[in-house]
C-alpha cells in the first residue's frame, strides 16, 4: 500500500527525484505532527479550565457553587486555585492517566449518576473519598504544586499550626490528612486520617 | 378562659415554629470556617479536636449543655491537645444570634 502510495506520488511528480519526495514527506509529516500537537495541548489546556470544569450542571450547582468565596477562589492576595489546581497533575503523563480516567465522568453524566442534588449528596462520600485516596498516594502534589513545605516560615505560622505541622510531619501525614473540606463540604463518615489505602 | 386567651397566640404561632427556630446552616458552616474553627474541628472525621457530631452526642439534650457549649465558644478556655495546655479560639462574632445558630448547628450534626 505504501509502494503504490509513493509510486503515485513520483507519477504525479515526475520531475522530482527521490530525495526531493522524501524530504517533502518529512517536513510536510513535522508540519501535520506540530499542528496536531498544538491542537491537542490547546485541546487539553482547555479541558483544564475553570470554564470546561463548570461546563455541565452536575459541577456548576454542587462542587462549584461550595468553592465560590472559598479561600481558594477568593483571598487577600487574589491568587486563585481553579479546579484543575487541586484535581489535575501538572506534568504531561500523570495529566494524560488523568484526563484519560476522567472520561468515565462522561459516562456518568449521560446516565445522570448525579444530576440531582440528591443524588449528588447520595455520592458525595464516595467521590470526596476518591480524591483523598488520590491524594494521599500522591503525597499531596497538587497542594504542593503551590504550598512548598520548605518555603514555609514557621515564624509566620501561628503557634497552633506550627505545633501541628511539626506534628503532622513527626507521624508521615500529609496535607490533606487535615485539610479536607476547605473548597467543598466535608462528606459525612471518615476522614482520611481514618482510611486505609 | 382567661388562659386560654393567653395561650391562643402561642398556639397559633406553633405552626411556624420550626421556620423561626431554623438554624441557618451555611451561615454557620461560613463562622466556623471564618473563625478557625475547622482547622481543629470537623463535621464527623478525626482531626485534633473533637468532631462535632462527638460534640453533639456529649451536650445535645443535656441540661447545661448549650450553655456550656456557648460558654467555650466564647470565654477562651484552655484545652489539652496531645497533653499539651493551649487556649481555645472563640468564634469571631458578636452577635448572639450568630452563636446560637452555630450552637445549634453542632448539636444537630
Amino acid at each position: 500500500m505504501i509502494r503504490a502510495w509513493w509510486q503515485g506520488l513520483q507519477e504525479r511528480c515526475k520531475t522530482c527525484s527521490r530525495v526531493t519526495l522524501g524530504l517533502g514527506i518529512l517536513v510536510a509529516g513535522f508540519a501535520v505532527s506540530g499542528v496536531l500537537l498544538a491542537a491537542g495541548a490547546a485541546g487539553l489546556a482547555w479541558t483544564n479550565t475553570e470554564g470546561f470544569c463548570i461546563g455541565c450542571h452536575e459541577m456548576r450547582d454542587n462542587v462549584y457553587a461550595e468553592f465560590k468565596d472559598s479561600i481558594h477562589d477568593k483571598n487577600r492576595s487574589g491568587v486563585r486555585a481553579v479546579c484543575s489546581d487541586c484535581h489535575v497533575p501538572r506534568e504531561p503523563v500523570p495529566m494524560l492517566q488523568r484526563k484519560v480516567r476522567a472520561t468515565f465522568e462522561l459516562w456518568g453524566h449521560l446516565i445522570g449518576a448525579v444530576d440531582t442534588k440528591e443524588k449528588f449528596e447520595k455520592h458525595r462520600y464516595e467521590l470526596a473519598k476518591r480524591v483523598w485516596a488520590r491524594m494521599k498516594q500522591t503525597d499531596s502534589h497538587e497542594c504542593r504544586n503551590c504550598h512548598h513545605a520548605d518555603a514555609m516560615d514557621p515564624d509566620k505560622q501561628s503557634d497552633k499550626a506550627k505545633a501541628r505541622h511539626a506534628k503532622g510531619k513527626a507521624e508521615g501525614k500529609t496535607c490533606i490528612d487535615c485539610h479536607f473540606g476547605i473548597a467543598h463540604k466535608e462528606p459525612d463518615g471518615p476522614g482520611p486520617q481514618e482510611l486505609k489505602f | 378562659m382567661i388562659r386560654l386567651i393567653r395561650v391562643l397566640p402561642v398556639l397559633a404561632l406553633l405552626p411556624f415554629a420550626p421556620a423561626a427556630l431554623a438554624q441557618d446552616v451555611s451561615a454557620a458552616e461560613g463562622l466556623l470556617k471564618k473563625s478557625g474553627c475547622t482547622k481543629c474541628h470537623s463535621v464527623s472525621a478525626k482531626k485534633e479536636g473533637p468532631s462535632f457530631k462527638e460534640t453533639a452526642a456529649k451536650y445535645k439534650g443535656k441540661p447545661g449543655g448549650e450553655a456550656a457549649l456557648a460558654k467555650h465558644l466564647t470565654t477562651n478556655p484552655k484545652v489539652k491537645v496531645d497533653g499539651k495546655e493551649e487556649l481555645h479560639d472563640s468564634l469571631k462574632t458578636k452577635s448572639d444570634a450568630d452563636l446560637k445558630n452555630v450552637i445549634q448547628y453542632i448539636l444537630s450534626r
